[in-house]
């Protein structure tokens, strides 16, 4: 009963981000029409492409067409690949998916064990160095993260190819680059947590019964967990804009690659296509997370 | 909010010091741009010279050397600064307004306003912003007014949760009460009471939230939306192109979009500390 209601409210949730996605698109300044063929376009040409586009039709009958467009999963043409935009996205997902899942959990793995280091010898040296370098990590977004880690792994030391997609070796700069922000934040948090969580009654207590050091530390990493997939599924629209804007970068035929190559080609129906299923499966995501962080913990209510 | 009760904290004086770099940075090329080289109506920009293109930096000629179009990239650089920081601190003071009136509105307005604007900010919160601001920027192309509408859309749900959360927090303390009970009406309460009450949790966001502009603005200057040229986003896509033969444009626009947002971030960190050293 409980699940059901979850999963009711996740996808109202999808449906009504969808809706405010579509009436964002409209309220925007501007005109994609105009902007697709340019200042010089003749009008007989703009109505041409209004009427495929199906921008004539009223507010309420394009709302109603993007829907069913959504739900059959039938967005129409590519104004330039005379393909579908659902058959574009299906063969351009997978590398993308293969690079955020690597990336993520390789962050996850990394972060948690980082932040629990540094809280565990919190305001010494490794605290210190590891708090400097998830500062730093922050500090550089991926978009000059990826090209300085090209300059110095591949230009420089030769070790890695520089672009193209294929086999091991291609994947690793990528999945760099996306990990180490996402491992700095996690850092940051599992140490905070784990700062709040040793000193709790509850871990006095199983210091009292004797357990060994090594029994009580996963019990708190697991005290952890929650907040931890919390933050990454808050940070997954980050990671998912960061695979877009590395793809771009190592030339990898993933979902970014297509996004960006709309936005280039003003193909202003692939982007739309897959902006609004970027959208359905980063959500989705989200309430997968949350309701594992309440099978975790069940006084988490949400 | 009394601010300087007490010593300042080792990240803030960091941040402060990097921080007052960049202002100085700042200022001196608002002198150039509209007093030395150019004038108050006619201001100053980085012009093109094809003949100097990519001359790498030295001690005589250019410091940091010219970037693929021949401008000195220092010009550059200090252009994108002025341009980063100005819409920043216009975005999220935007941002800011809007959370303040819109999180107090949940708290004490009508019953149907409560349950609509909790169903927004929740909405947008978990959006993931940057998408919105790339389909807005697809519609409206590269204009500075798509791009704020952009930023503005999805950054004012922090502000507004944060200032949600403190006037609850802020509605239930005695003084607030007592003032209410003399008959202060809910405009005079807003400013008097509310306002300066929550105005240190707002502030840590807005710090830390300014670093989240400068890198959603030059995320999308990346992907060729961005509202300028001088965009360090726009200026890491064309350094891309030549990151074999001029290294140093990527390893400096890095480094100075690296400064602020550390600068910005260590700031927003020893605030949050010093409001709240339990925390």
């Amino acid at each position: 009963m409980k699940g059901l209601r979850k999963g009711l409210y996740a996808l109202l949730t999808i449906y009504l981000s969808l809706t405010s996605l579509f009436f964002i698109i409209r309220l925007a300044p501007g005109d994609p029409v105009e902007r697709i063929l340019g200042p010089e376009a003749r009008l007989q040409d703009i109505e041409l492409l209004r009427q495929r586009l199906g921008l004539d039709l009223s507010v309420w009958e394009q709302y109603l067409s993007f829907c069913t467009g959504i739900m059959t999963g039938n967005l129409g043409n590519s104004l330039f690949k005379s393909e579908k935009i659902s058959s574009l996205i299906l063969t351009h997902l997978p590398p993308t998916i293969i690079i955020a899942f690597f990336s993520i959990s390789l962050a996850f793995f990394l972060g948690s064990m980082l932040g629990i280091y540094s809280g565990a010898r919190k305001s010494q040296i490794g605290d210190g160095a590891v708090r400097v370098l998830s500062l730093l990590a922050l500090s550089f977004p991926i978009f000059s993260l990826a090209p300085l880690f090209v300059l110095i792994f591949s230009i420089w030391l030769q070790w890695l190819p520089v672009s193209e997609w294929g086999g091991f070796s291609h994947g690793v700069l990528p999945i760099l680059s996306l990990t180490v922000p996402l491992a700095a934040i996690l850092t940051r948090v599992s140490r905070n947590r784990f700062l709040e969580e040793i000193h709790a009654p509850w871990v006095t207590v199983l210091h009292a019964k004797g357990l060994r050091e090594m029994a009580i530390l996963v019990r708190v990493l697991k005290a952890c967990l929650p907040t931890l997939l919390n933050v990454v599924a808050i940070q997954l629209s980050v990671v998912l804009a960061g695979t877009m804007i590395t793809e771009t970068i190592f030339d990898i035929p993933g979902m970014g690659m297509l996004l960006f190559e709309g936005i280039q080609n003003r193909d202003y129906p692939v982007v739309q296509g897959v902006i609004a299923y970027s959208t359905i499966i980063y959500m989705l995501i989200y309430f997968c997370v949350d309701s594992l962080n309440s099978w975790i913990d069940p006084r988490i209510q949400s | 909010m009394k601010l300087m009760r007490k010593k300042m904290n080792r990240e803030m004086k960091w941040g402060a010091a990097i921080l007052s770099i960049y202002l100085f940075w700042l200022i001196y090329w608002l002198f150039q741009k509209y007093i030395l080289q150019g004038s108050l109506s006619r201001p100053y920009t980085p012009d093109i010279d094809m003949t100097k293109e990519l001359v790498a930096p030295s001690f005589e000629s250019f410091w940091f050397g010219t970037d693929l179009f021949g401008r000195s990239l220092f010009e550059v650089l200090s252009a994108g600064l002025s341009y980063s920081l100005s819409l920043a601190v216009l975005v999220s003071a935007s941002c800011l307004m809007i959370g303040i009136v819109v999180g107090y509105l949940t708290v004490v307005g009508p019953r149907f306003f409560k349950v609509f604007f909790d169903l927004i900010t929740n909405i947008v919160f978990i959006f993931p912003s940057i998408l919105i601001a790339i389909l807005v920027m697809s519609v409206t192309g590269q204009s500075l007014k798509g791009l704020i509408f952009a930023l503005i859309i999805t950054g004012w749900p922090g502000y507004a949760r944060i200032a949600r959360g403190e006037t609850q927090r802020v509605l239930g303390l005695s003084y607030v009460e007592s003032a209410k009970a003399i008959g202060v009406g809910p405009f005079r309460l807003f400013r008097k009471c509310i306002i300066p009450d929550i105005l240190p949790q707002i502030m840590i966001h807005f710090v830390l939230g300014l670093s989240g502009v400068v890198i959603s603005e030059a995320a999308l200057g990346f992907l060729g939306l961005g509202g300028s040229e001088f965009s360090w986003g726009a200026l890491l896509a064309d350094a891309k192109s030549v990151l074999l033969e001029a290294p140093y444009v990527t390893i400096f626009i890095s480094l100075c979009m690296a400064g602020l947002i550390i600068g910005l971030n260590l700031m927003g960190d020893g605030l949050r500390d010093y409001l709240d050293p339990q925390g």
